[in-house]
């Protein structure tokens, strides 16, 4: 088998003329997405990679800098806070986020027989969009008048300031970003759905309770959804933005800072308020470009990481 | 493996929830465990204030071949409601221009609609800015140079106002309003605490802070809980949700300026947070919010003023939750609308101590020009009226801002008492100093503000943290 491989790889690069063609004509079918992929992916990469090295309003010429934009981020204190924040979110909604979808899933799989309202209901909150979402939540977190403390005052437990409070500002964030779980449950579903059946039948002969089964039968089947889960809630989460815009008033002027002690700043807004009410166009694209870097760095980590724990039915095989 | 996916009510009722979430015109929010991230929402303060977004508010009537002025002003109701009476006036005076005045909503000092519509060829041909943004937008190429257009009334406008609208010796804008502040009071609450509002009144010049903290102290009061109930005086923040700033005009600028600070040296193209003044301003913050409790200020201003989009009707002043606060000209009109039975009044800033002279700050907007305009001739035009005698006199009797025009200053016919109290204030007011990096020193203020009104940091380092993160960005 070892001698095979490389032989096969060399013949599988000397194309035939009908295979040639065959190219040709693939190349040709997708295009428009090659177009798009270079157009407006690849392009404002690498362009923004240049103007992180220029000063740039957006409006005038940029004049390049070298790399003065990269020396300000490390005396940036905001640069830093902000980074802090986003990763503190990311790494609480991303856990909490994976726990929540899990067990909308397994409720959303009971054998009922109203099952299918139940699932339309628990799926309902993610259609709402993130700005309704938001501001209705501005209202029900409000201290004094807002439904969630009323009812924590009604169960004698203590009611916090949530969102005027930087202990717990993230953690309203993480609590708003969990009504659109429902979304990311469908998934879960489909994952627990294509669970053979005869998998737990066998358990249940040898006398595995639920507990046992969930741990040893659905929760290693469900590691390719759940790392899946993991690295596109950690891309989102590293860029949120909308609702921190929104909870803050979009941070400027009257709307003031982004959150108690600047606790709501994250990375994207940050750099949003860099480009768009800083003019400082360069310098938000030197901060996109380090975002870029960690963003892989991470996603290469959690891949490496999942070496150890995903459970690949077909390898098995 | 069971086929309930199969089952039709399942499918009927995703169907039927898809169908509710296109008919909310919006995408969806898909969240797999983390929040999804999406452009800022086009409409976000409509909602609450115009819902005019997008949509032209003037020049439904103007003549079939008018040439089209396209305007921008962030302004909403009331104030929206004054602009919109001066352009169809100007629109029926002048009907071979149609101005179509647009209200794009968001903060002072955000321009991402308005750089996203020049970059993509839709840009509004005027633009009404905050005037202390004016030289940071036009270092930045956003406004479009007028010198030569508005020689003519540069020596019309107080001096103040022509200077925040330029750059390196070059008008970028024709200043429209301004304003003043003041310490606002509710003589009702004050008397029920058991003190004389007769003490505040105006005519007594101005009284120490000592003394309005004294005052304030009474009228405070407490829940069951513990928590503030209402609030005698808050002097700065937090600002709205418990962010960073002030929830009303009791900013940075204001104590800095009380305590006699200056913040820029422009002739040495430095900031000057640090100035001594400016540190003495925040340090009263500061002290104020450790005999207060920062948390349960913050958490009264996170439960009154959730937000900045909140209607101005819900302001504590108004609603009796509020006792005493530092507002402008602009709640007169406010007051006559949402608490016309209410007894206020209002005097001058508080001063550090007995003796010292009250100091207040004058803000207020202008009328831009975006570059590459082709109705320049016209949009010039229609900058010169709603800035000129005709257009600021409307608007000063309407919205009970103040004119900056200098003729207009002693028109007596637009101010009644209360208004021309404020417009004598306007004469030793200061301003904030025009700087290429308005925008940006003010957001860094308002951070240092937060910090210092929270009391995670000491005044003097929160401010060296905002000079070294704005003076990179300072050209001059």
């Amino acid at each position: 088998m070892t001698g095979a491989a490389p032989a096969r790889a060399r013949r599988r690069f000397r194309l035939g003329p009908v295979e040639r063609r065959n190219l040709r004509w693939g190349l040709f079918f997708i295009s428009p997405w090659l177009f798009g992929f270079f157009a407006l992916s690849i392009f404002p990469i690498l362009y923004t990679f240049y103007l992180s090295l220029t000063r740039y309003s957006g409006i005038r010429d940029p004049v390049f800098i070298g790399l003065a934009n990269y020396q300000r981020v490390t005396t940036d204190p905001l640069f830093w806070k902000s980074a802090y924040n986003t990763l503190y979110y990311t790494l609480l909604a991303v856990p909490v986020g994976v726990v929540v979808a899990m067990l909308l899933a397994i409720a959303m799989n009971q054998k009922v027989r109203e099952v299918h309202v139940y699932r339309a209901i628990l799926y309902l909150p993610s259609i709402l969009p993130i700005f309704a979402i938001s501001l209705i939540f501005i209202y029900m977190l409000n201290p004094a008048y807002g439904l969630v403390n009323g009812l924590l005052h009604l169960a004698g437990l203590p009611s916090p300031n949530w969102l005027g409070d930087p202990a717990w500002s993230k953690i309203s964030l993480v609590m708003i970003a969990q009504l659109g779980a429902g979304q990311w449950a469908l998934v879960f579903l489909a994952g627990l759905r294509g669970i053979p059946i005869e998998l737990y039948e066998s358990a249940e002969i040898d006398g595995a309770g639920p507990w046992t089964k969930f741990r040893r039968i659905t929760l290693p089947l469900m590691t390719p959804v759940i790392l899946y889960d993991i690295i596109i809630g950690l891309s989102l989460g590293l860029q949120i933005f909308t609702q921190v815009f929104i909870l803050t008033g979009g941070g400027g002027g009257r709307g003031g800072g982004a959150g108690p002690d600047n606790s709501l700043l994250t990375y994207v807004f940050y750099l949003y308020k860099q480009a768009f009410q800083f003019g400082q166009m360069g310098y938000a694209a030197a901060l996109s470009a380090i975002m870029f870097v960690i963003s892989l760095i991470l996603a290469g980590a959690v891949f490496r990481w999942a070496r150890g724990w995903v459970f690949y039915q077909a390898e098995e095989a | 493996m069971s086929g309930s996916f199969k089952r039709s009510p399942f499918v009927f009722s995703i169907a039927t929830v898809l169908v509710l979430a296109a008919c909310s015109g919006t995408p969806s929010a898909a969240s797999p465990g983390a929040a999804s991230a999406s452009a800022p929402p086009a409409a976000s303060e409509s909602a609450a204030a115009s819902g005019a977004e997008g949509s032209a508010v003037t020049g439904a009537s103007c003549q079939a071949g008018a040439a089209e002025v396209k305007f921008w002003t962030s302004h909403t109701p009331p104030d929206s409601d004054a602009l919109k009476n001066i352009v169809d006036a100007f629109n029926t005076a002048n009907p071979t221009t149609c101005v179509k005045m647009t209200i794009v909503p968001g903060s002072e000092t955000d321009v991402a609609k308005l750089l996203t519509a020049i970059r993509g060829g839709a840009a509004p041909d005027i633009y009404m800015a905050d005037r202390f943004t004016v030289p940071q937008r036009a270092a930045e190429g956003v406004l479009d140079d007028i010198t030569a257009e508005t020689q003519d009334v540069s020596s019309s406008y107080l001096d103040f106002a022509w200077a925040e609208t330029q750059y390196q010796g070059k008008t970028y804008a024709l200043p429209f309003d301004t304003d003043a502040r003041a310490l606002w009071y509710n003589k009702d609450l004050i008397q029920k605490a058991g003190e004389d509002p007769a003490q505040l009144d105006i005519s007594k010049g101005a009284v120490t802070i000592d003394t309005v903290v004294k005052i304030a102290d009474k009228v405070t009061t407490k829940d069951s809980s513990g928590n503030y109930d209402v609030m005698g005086w808050i002097p700065g923040g937090p600002g709205p949700g418990g962010n960073p700033g002030a929830f009303d005009q009791g900013w940075h600028y204001t104590w800095g300026f009380a305590y006699g600070g200056k913040f820029a040296d422009t002739a040495a193209c430095k900031v000057t947070p640090t100035d001594p003044g400016v540190v003495a301003g925040f340090q009263f913050l500061y002290d104020w919010a450790k005999n207060h409790d920062p948390a349960a200020v913050s958490r009264w201003v996170s439960s009154n003023f959730p937000t900045p989009q909140m209607p101005a009707q819900q302001n504590p002043l108004w609603t009796g939750k509020l006792a005493m606060t530092i507002s402008g000209d602009w709640r007169i009109a406010e007051q006559a609308k949402y608490a016309a039975s209410g007894n206020y009044g209002f005097t001058y800033i508080p001063i550090p101590k007995a003796g010292d002279e009250s100091a207040t700050w004058a803000g207020g907007w202008s009328m831009a020009l975006i570059p590459d305009s082709k109705v320049r001739d016209q949009a010039i035009a229609f900058m010169k009226y709603i800035a000129g005698p005709d257009g600021q006199k409307v608007y000063t009797k309407e919205s009970t801002h103040l004119p900056t025009l200098k003729d207009l200053q002693g028109d007596a016919s637009l101010y009644d008492a209360q208004h021309k109290t404020f417009l004598d204030l306007l004469s030793v007011a200061h301003s904030r100093p025009p700087l290429s990096v308005g925008a940006a020193y003010w957001d860094a203020l308002t951070t240092a503000q937060g910090s210092v009104e929270s009391n995670s940091k000491q005044p003097a380092d929160a401010l060296k943290e905002a000079e070294d993160s704005v003076q990179p960005q300072m050209q001059c």
